[in-house]
């Protein structure tokens, strides 16, 4: 079966219509996520993007097939663990399921997350990271790339600014908890994510798992609606994003490009970075490059006594 | 058949929580209810308790854990104290207005600042709002009956909603006593089938759990949960009565009356001082003086008609706060006897008193001492303060 | 009061919450079915879930809020973003 068999036969268990920007990856990845998880899922979706644009619905109505609800900003993955024991006092197969921005992910809910996954709570938490807090108006958090303009880390008159402090490399702060599945997706990359879900759904069953996609938000980075995948893709192809996962402790690379792109093609499709100089660009560049070298040092390592 | 051993406070709501069977329960240690976290899990290891039990990092974590637990359809226990009541204050407020029938024992914990870590009501009383139905008892085999009597309540399905049991730290969770231990068998039937709620996350029959809400609907929601509260004061006197007819022991249902009937002041109490309190009033009868005590027992709804009546024909009274409202200058409970006494029509002198905070003691000379107080002066608009002898 | 539902707490329990983004459209993508070689990319891609795997592929307009993801994805160029007609086509 191809992957578009297997996509079409699989019933969208989204609203039809919700209020995500034109051209929002994030809708994208939310309804292929949630065709593969199924209606055996209990789906968490804290304030933030997907909460702001009717997934959880509005007054009397839902906004998915399967129940779904608001947890707060700091607590996604304490409820859920919550739901989950209930479930399996009770006998019944469930997916409990995080749906969560990267502030609730990184920011304000990191301590639960981190409980969660300390304590093996067999939950599904996926993280889709842009980079901010977008649905209030483009905020920065922890996520936040070095000298990204967010509404609250400007740039002045003088075309100088930006957030002063690089990313939180939240994939690499779950590795260290030693749960036995994590994963690094991309929107550009469907059938990889497919595949990341697929085994998250498996793993599950002996602790947290978790996936983190990077969402380059057409609105609040300042791209163009159609480009959306594109920037998604140069993510992944400069390595900024690197996709790869941490099975059991054991780092597998996704995909490897022999000529990475040069990381100023993926940082010149968004606004936010339009002030940028060239010294700062090459800053981040080697901030990349090193990281990508690191991470292929982790995967040579095999399996992590 | 009862059976009878020598517990402290703590050991008491653990034994209660056990006997009510909750399916998860998830606790984060703080001092003075540690020792309730323990027993719990000290209870599991031994194959007493099946719960599903959740080793959470913070108090945070503790009501999050719960409050998915209980949308799944869980029976939810925890406990905690001050500091760690504040850490969870943002769950711990949604608890009630997504109508979730959690109960939470509250060992009554000074707030820092200062740095206490001994008794004081500040912690429960602060959030007396929240939506929390609060209960507050005087001694240990009140705390395990009480907590038996929680699940019925926060289960009722004209009420759910969130029940505290409050009792003093130290002075009770403590503090040992001879309690009486109902039998499995005995607490089975007394809280008899439960009843489940719509308000669930149910992969048979999805729903969305609290969507985006809108004004008039925000109002609506308000309304039923005060409807709610309404009838919860009903439930609270119904399970007395009812427990008193299984159990044999009564404790008035919201309130109770000491010597009341020809009293002439009278002291109003809430929690263990209610005990130094009973003997003040012996002592006080016994110089002469007709005095009397209202103990307050439910807190949340606060039973206005009862109360007032209780204090209606007194020359004066004295309520007594381990707390403080801020910017009020008196304790909290004397506003809520205060603005009780007002659907009265008619002015019944009262004085606020605040002592006993941090684990100061409130002592029966302190109590005799109030009670001669205010038969002798006139009250005053601002607060006295209990305080032990200074050198 | 009178009540607008018979929940206790807020619930959304009375079907779907849909949005008409159809509305939203200024621009609609329009399929040049002799063009396309049905390799899916564009079903993939759409973030709405407009592009139905019907006849190989087709799109629906319920709820395509124009993006143009789909015309620039697609590796043939076999779809055109045009303005919205509305009604008119």
């Amino acid at each position: 079966m191809t992957i578009t068999e297997k996509l079409a036969a699989l019933p969208d268990m989204i609203s039809p219509g919700i209020s995500s920007c034109v051209g929002c990856n994030v809708e994208l990845i939310l309804r292929t996520c949630m065709k593969v998880l199924g209606s055996e899922t209990v789906l968490a979706i804290p304030p933030g993007c997907m909460g702001g644009v009717g997934v959880v619905g509005h007054n009397t109505k839902s906004g998915a097939k399967c129940p779904v609800f608001f947890p707060l900003l700091d607590n996604v993955a304490s409820m859920l663990a919550g739901i989950k024991l209930q479930y399996e006092r009770e006998n019944r197969p469930v997916h409990a399921v995080a749906f969560a921005g990267d502030g609730a992910t990184v920011d304000a809910g990191l301590q639960c997350l981190s409980g969660a996954a300390e304590r093996g709570d067999r939950i599904i938490y996926i993280c889709y990271d842009n980079e901010g807090y977008m649905n209030t108006g483009y905020q920065r958090s922890g996520s936040t790339g070095k000298y990204a303009w967010t509404s609250t880390t400007p740039v002045s008159a003088a075309n100088r600014g930006g957030k002063r402090q690089h990313k939180k490399d939240i994939a690499q702060i779950m590795a260290m908890h030693d749960i036995p599945y994590l994963a690094t997706c991309s929107p550009a990359y469907i059938p990889d994510m497919v595949s990341k879900v697929e085994k998250a759904m498996v793993y599950s069953q002996e602790g947290l798992v978790f996936l983190h996609i990077l969402n380059p938000c057409v609105t609040g980075w300042g791209i163009r609606p159609d480009l959306s995948i594109q920037a998604a893709r140069l993510s992944v192809q400069s390595n900024y994003h690197p996709l790869y996962e941490v099975v059991r402790g054991k780092y597998h690379l996704s995909m490897e490009f022999p000529e990475a792109k040069p990381l100023q093609e993926y940082l010149g499709l968004m606004r936010k970075y339009a002030h940028l100089t060239p010294e700062e660009i090459a800053e981040l560049q080697a901030v990349t490059t090193s990281k990508w070298q690191r991470l292929k040092q982790l995967a040579a390592m095999g399996e992590l006594s | 058949m009862a059976n009878y051993d020598v517990l402290n406070g703590n050991r008491a709501a653990a034994v209660a929580a056990l006997l009510c069977r909750p399916d998860v329960i998830a606790a984060y240690p703080i001092t003075p209810q540690t020792p309730v976290v323990e027993y719990l899990m000290q209870f599991a290891a031994d194959g007493l308790l099946t719960s599903a039990l959740c080793e959470v990092e913070s108090e945070l974590s503790a009501m999050s854990v719960l409050t998915g637990a209980t949308l799944a359809g869980a029976r939810s226990f925890t406990a905690t104290s001050s500091q760690g009541l504040a850490l969870m204050y943002e769950p711990y407020f949604r608890a009630s207005t997504l109508r979730l029938p959690i109960v939470m024992a509250i060992v009554n914990r000074e707030m820092i600042s200062p740095q206490s870590v001994w008794g004081g009501q500040q912690d429960a009383l602060t959030l007396r709002d929240a939506g929390w139905l609060q209960l507050y008892v005087e001694d240990n085999q009140e705390i395990l009956d009480t907590i038996i009597q929680a699940f019925r309540l926060a289960e009722h399905p004209e009420v759910l909603l969130p029940v505290n049991i409050c009792y003093d730290g130290f002075y009770l969770s403590h503090m040992a006593e001879r309690v009486a231990i109902p039998s499995q068998e005995e607490v089975d039937t007394f809280l008899g089938v439960r009843q489940p709620s719509p308000v669930v996350l149910d992969t048979r029959h999805p729903i969305a759990v609290d969507p985006l809400t809108t004004g008039e609907y925000v109002m609506e929601y308000r309304h039923k949960q005060v409807q709610a509260t309404r009838k919860a004061l009903q439930v609270v006197q119904e399970l007395n009565s009812s427990f008193a007819q299984s159990f044999g022991r009564d404790y008035g249902g919201c309130s109770e009356s000491y010597r009341m009937e020809d009293a002439e002041y009278a002291l109003v109490t809430i929690g263990s001082m209610t005990g130094a309190a009973r003997e003040a009033v012996d002592l006080q009868r016994q110089l002469g003086q007709k005095v009397g005590l209202v103990k307050v027992r439910l807190l949340r709804p606060f039973p206005v008609q009862e109360v007032s009546q209780a204090l209606a024909y007194l020359q004066g009274y004295a309520v007594i706060d381990r707390s403080v409202s801020f910017g009020r200058d008196s304790g909290i409970l004397f506003q809520e006897v205060a603005a009780a006494m007002y659907t009265l029509g008619k002015y019944v002198p009262a004085q606020s008193y605040i002592g006993g905070l941090g684990g100061e003691d409130i002592t029966v000379p302190m109590l005799q001492q109030v009670l001669a107080e205010i038969a002798a002066k006139p009250p005053e608009p601002t607060a006295r303060w209990l305080q032990q002898e200074v050198d | 009061m009178k009540y607008r539902t018979a929940y206790p707490a807020p619930l959304g329990a009375a079907g779907l919450h849909i949005i008409n983004t159809g509305d939203w459209r200024t621009l609609r993508p329009l399929l040049n079915k002799e063009k396309c070689l049905a390799c899916g990319l564009c079903f993939l891609y759409c973030p709405v879930g407009s592009v139905q795997a019907e006849d190989g592929y087709r799109i629906d307009y319920s709820y395509c809020k124009g993006c143009g993801i789909c015309a620039r994805e697609c590796p043939g160029q076999c779809i055109t973003m045009v303005p919205e007609g509305g009604k008119d086509g």
